[in-house]
């Protein structure tokens, strides 16, 4: 993208105050956006993303900048610029760039950027169809395509030299039921590492099919009661929970500055031992996957949390420096105008051994959260809150009536202790995560699951 | 390869390979950040982006594309892509690029004086709040996020109906985030502010502000979960606003997805609430003299003493329903399609205080700060359940935190629920804005 010599030049540049690290990331990004609304397609865009961002380490100081300016003259003074705010005692030496070539673990078979519009329009018709369909009542689809094609190359003042083609396809699909009245909506959003092939082969009947079910199912629903009930979580994107009330707190990003409650406590008893909590970037073609992260490390399969026991954190290289460790391949960023750090990739519980139905079964009354929605948490306190969007009582083992408007809250590290059930269903769901570092492609995932305990907020008056 | 001319191949080509009409939006901006840490610089960054997004009428459809690669490449991509975009269209759907309004306001955005504080004194101050806000009390045991941005922009909209507009902007942010220890409970609490006049802040005021903020979350005690009267403080009442301002977009109304899709004219609110956008407001740091299609803003009264008086238009929707468009065609940047947003929308100040309506309640919830708004919210079916924390209320006064909560209930009935407005209007980043308001009741749950 970009010539050898005057990437050197530019790391060169970067360490001219004394900085003893220094990175490029080049950035070329073909994007295309398709929207369907009321069976027509509403609009279309396409557009290109690029730009280089570099980035200084001296010691604990981190430096970022960026520019969409690829001249040689305009990236050395970018470059120049950043190293102003260094003024460090590194040693600031330039190995030799060294390409690396990286087997790509993620194979790509048609790429999105060579299949002409129609063919993916063809594909959100159909989806639409099967949505529409599916129940009079569903007055509004809403489809919105997009592809993804990111070309990166990273170097840096340690030789490194690579280069890496991520794509990435996603259809979200949103149903609108009404009763005339009232109005609710579904959504399910599948996504890949992966080109046009993953969209053409996508079990539509299921996937439009589901999000119309959930909209009018809550369409239906009664409010959900408040209060404290055990909580059976179901497989794939309920997953969410524990991305939101672990994950991020077991990110460098909080561990290094000790702002999680996860800080300094690798080896001890942080869950029941029925849990073990991965992040595993190799997955192929999962919707978080990489061949290789935004340093330029190989992803790995990290195990976090093993039978109950902290493992490990997912570590990035500057965060590694605050921690005296070793980085593990997820350091990423939503593009070159992001300063990378650690974050999750493709994040899950291991599965157990209980059937969904022996979970259900042993259930007297509680809440069965079917689809999760979205939530967030503060990392410092570990307070988190999600929503649910598709929610039953169960009374005396079985799946009662469907309920909405479910929030539930608590904190991470309680909660993680209440998981007293994990079944036997592992599966993974698509979603973005948005953090410091940008919003990012992301799989949750865990079997179904049981928390003995967590505070749902609903919005049925006592 | 220089900007200009680049504009000028771009509309010339366009012309040449028959698009019927053809506008470029330009955007450049560039911005510092500086993020500190146990008094050192932890992140420090600074950039320079722009980009140019390109559209044209092909066969009487629009087409999209856009591009950050500035060359000669870039500009046979744009075309080929907006070409490909507007063939997928379904049908010429009304829209066009505009001949310009009559008047333009000259609403200055941008200082000199900010533009020209040197780095150091910036990071000094920065550094400052940092030290200030951990000397405050020893229970606060780290500041978490401590960060100072400042940004400014430009932006130009040309099309071949002789339409071109110019517009700049600066502005600087400071966020503070505090970690309060007491026993094993941490919590935290930030400041925030938005300025164009840096000689305006105040070390020890923001310091003092996050620091109090943190603290006063400790000894948190559990209440009963059931409906309380609530007082939402003016940045939680922001937040949620800001959630559901698509229901007040003309686009959402005619795709179905806001019920207030046949309400203009009828009471949607409670009389004391009035509903306000003003590109202008002083307060606000952001704002835009013309809109995504190069309308005129003007201030736009949505809601007047609980009744809806228009929606949010663009050219398109306008058309549509037969009304004038009302300067609030949003691009978020070069990179998007047309769509609807507001410039500064806030609810108008009432009267009393903050203290006069907290008064008012024998027991209650305060509400300080909402999270989780984007999964906890329901634009189309109104519905809202999403996390909070706050204080209970007794006797008028306030009494302790809360331990998290959640509160729930639709917004519809919220417009309508609000029994007076305080006087305090304040800005949150993003353009929202709101008072303190005092709401009958809603449902709060408590862990």
């Amino acid at each position: 993208m970009i010539k050898q010599s005057i990437i050197e030049n530019v790391l060169e540049a970067a360490l001219s105050t004394g900085g003893d690290f220094s990175e490029v990331f080049i950035e070329d990004k073909f994007v295309n956006s398709i929207e369907l609304q009321s069976d027509k397609i509403e609009s279309s865009i396409s557009g290109r993303d690029f730009g280089i961002g570099i980035r200084i380490f001296s010691g604990l100081q981190n430096v970022y900048t960026y520019t969409s300016d690829f001249s040689e003259e305009g990236l050395i003074e970018a470059a120049k610029r950043a190293a102003l705010a260094i003024s460090g005692g590194g040693n600031g030496i330039i190995h030799p760039l060294q390409k690396e070539i990286v087997k790509p673990i993620h194979m790509i078979a048609q790429l999105p950027q060579t299949v002409e519009h129609a063919r993916k329009v063809a594909v959100m018709r159909k989806a639409n169809e099967i949505a529409k369909n599916y129940d009079e009542r569903i007055r509004q689809v809403g489809l919105r395509y997009v592809d993804e094609e990111q070309n990166v190359l990273i170097a840096n003042s340690e030789g490194k030299f690579v280069e890496d083609k991520r794509v990435h396809s996603r259809l979200a699909i949103q149903s609108t039921a009404t009763d005339g009245v009232e109005m609710q909506s579904g959504f399910y959003g599948p996504g890949a590492h992966a080109g046009f092939e993953f969209i053409e082969n996508l079990d539509l009947q299921h996937y439009a099919g589901e999000a119309s079910r959930i909209a009018v199912t809550m369409l239906g629903a009664d409010k959900c009661p408040s209060g404290k009930f055990p909580v059976i979580i179901d497989n794939e994107f309920g997953g969410v929970i524990f991305h939101e009330a672990c994950g991020h707190g077991l990110e460098a990003t909080s561990v290094a500055k000790n702002n999680s409650v996860f800080a300094n406590r690798i080896g001890e008893k942080v869950a029941p031992d029925i849990v073990t909590y991965i992040d595993d970037g190799t997955l192929p073609n999962e919707w978080g996957s990489l061949t290789i992260d935004d340093e330029g490390e190989k992803t790995r399969k990290n195990v976090l949390i093993e039978n109950g026991i902290l493992k490990g954190y997912m570590i990035d290289k500057f965060n590694a420096r605050r921690m005296n460790a070793e980085a593990t391949g997820s350091s990423r960023r939503q593009s070159y105008r992001f300063n990378p750090t650690s974050r999750m990739t493709n994040t899950y519980i291991a599965p157990g051994k209980s059937t969904p139905e022996e979970i259900i079964a042993s259930t007297e009354n509680g809440i069965y959260a079917k689809y999760m929605g979205g939530g967030s948490v503060n990392p410092a306190t570990g307070d988190y809150n999600f929503a649910v969007a598709e929610a039953y009582l169960v009374k005396d083992g079985k799946i009662d009536r469907p309920v909405r408007g479910a929030t539930l809250i608590g904190n991470g590290a309680k909660t993680l202790q209440l998981v007293d059930k994990v079944g036997n269903n592992l599966a993974h769901g698509a979603g973005m995560c948005g953090s410091v570092s940008g919003s990012l492609p992301v799989n949750v995932g865990q079997p179904m699951l049981r928390i003995s305990e967590i505070t749902v907020g609903g919005t049925k008056g006592e | 390869m220089e900007i200009q001319r680049f504009q000028e191949d771009l509309l010339k080509r366009a012309q040449e390979v028959g698009f019927e009409e053809a506008e470029v939006y330009y955007e450049k901006s560039n911005a510092f950040q500086v993020k500190i840490f146990e008094g050192e610089i932890d992140s420090y960054e600074t950039s320079e982006e722009g980009g140019v997004g390109f559209r044209g009428l092909y066969t009487g459809k629009m087409g999209y594309a856009y591009t950050e690669k500035i060359d000669d490449d870039s500009v046979s991509f744009l075309i080929e892509s907006a070409k490909a975009n507007a063939d997928a269209l379904d049908e010429d759907d009304g829209t066009d690029t505009f001949e310009g309004s009559d008047h333009y306001s000259h609403h200055s955005r941008y200082s000199d004086a900010l533009a020209n504080i040197p780095i150091p004194e910036k990071i000094s101050f920065i550094k400052e709040v940092e030290k200030k806000t951990l000397a405050y009390d020893p229970r606060i045991v780290s500041v978490n996020h401590c960060v100072l941005q400042d940004f400014e922009g430009e932006r130009v909209l040309t099309n071949n109906k002789g339409l071109s507009l110019h517009d700049k902007m600066n502005g600087l942010v400071v966020f503070v985030y505090a970690v309060a220890k007491e026993r094993d409970v941490m919590k935290t609490g930030g400041a925030v502010r938005l300025t164009r006049d840096f000689s305006s802040l105040d070390a020890d005021e923001i310091a003092k502000e996050a620091a109090e903020e943190a603290l006063s979350y400790l000894e948190e005690k559990s209440i009963p979960s059931r409906k309380y009267p609530v007082i939402m403080r003016h940045d939680a009442s922001a937040s949620l606003l800001a959630a559901f301002t698509p229901i007040f977009s003309a686009e959402k109304a005619q795709k179905g997805q806001s019920l207030l899709k046949d309400k203009i004219g009828e009471g949607i609110g409670a009389k004391n609430f009035s509903l306000v956008d003003d590109p202008f407001h002083p307060e606000a740091l952001l704002g835009r003299n013309f809109d995504g299609e190069g309308v005129a803003t003007e201030k736009t009264m949505v809601i007047s003493n609980g009744t809806l008086n228009t929606l949010l238009h663009n050219r398109k929707t306008a058309k549509k329903d037969g009304v004038d468009s009302t300067g609030h065609a949003s691009k978020s940047s070069y990179k998007s399609t047309l769509s609807v947003a507001p410039d500064n929308l806030y609810i108008a100040p009432g009267e009393e205080s903050q203290e006069e309506l907290l008064a008012t309640i024998k027991e209650g919830v305060f509400i300080t700060e909402l999270s989780g708004l984007h999964s906890g919210t329901s634009t189309i079916s109104g519905d809202f359940s999403v996390a909070a924390a706050g204080f209970s209320i007794i006797d008028g006064k306030i009494a302790s935190p809360v331990k998290q909560m959640t509160i729930a209930g639709n917004f519809y009935d919220y417009m309508n629920a609000i029994e007076s407005v305080a006087s305090n209007l304040k800005f949150v980043p993003g353009g929202y804005g709101s008072p303190s308001l005092k709401l009958k009741e809603l449902s709060v749950t408590v862990d």
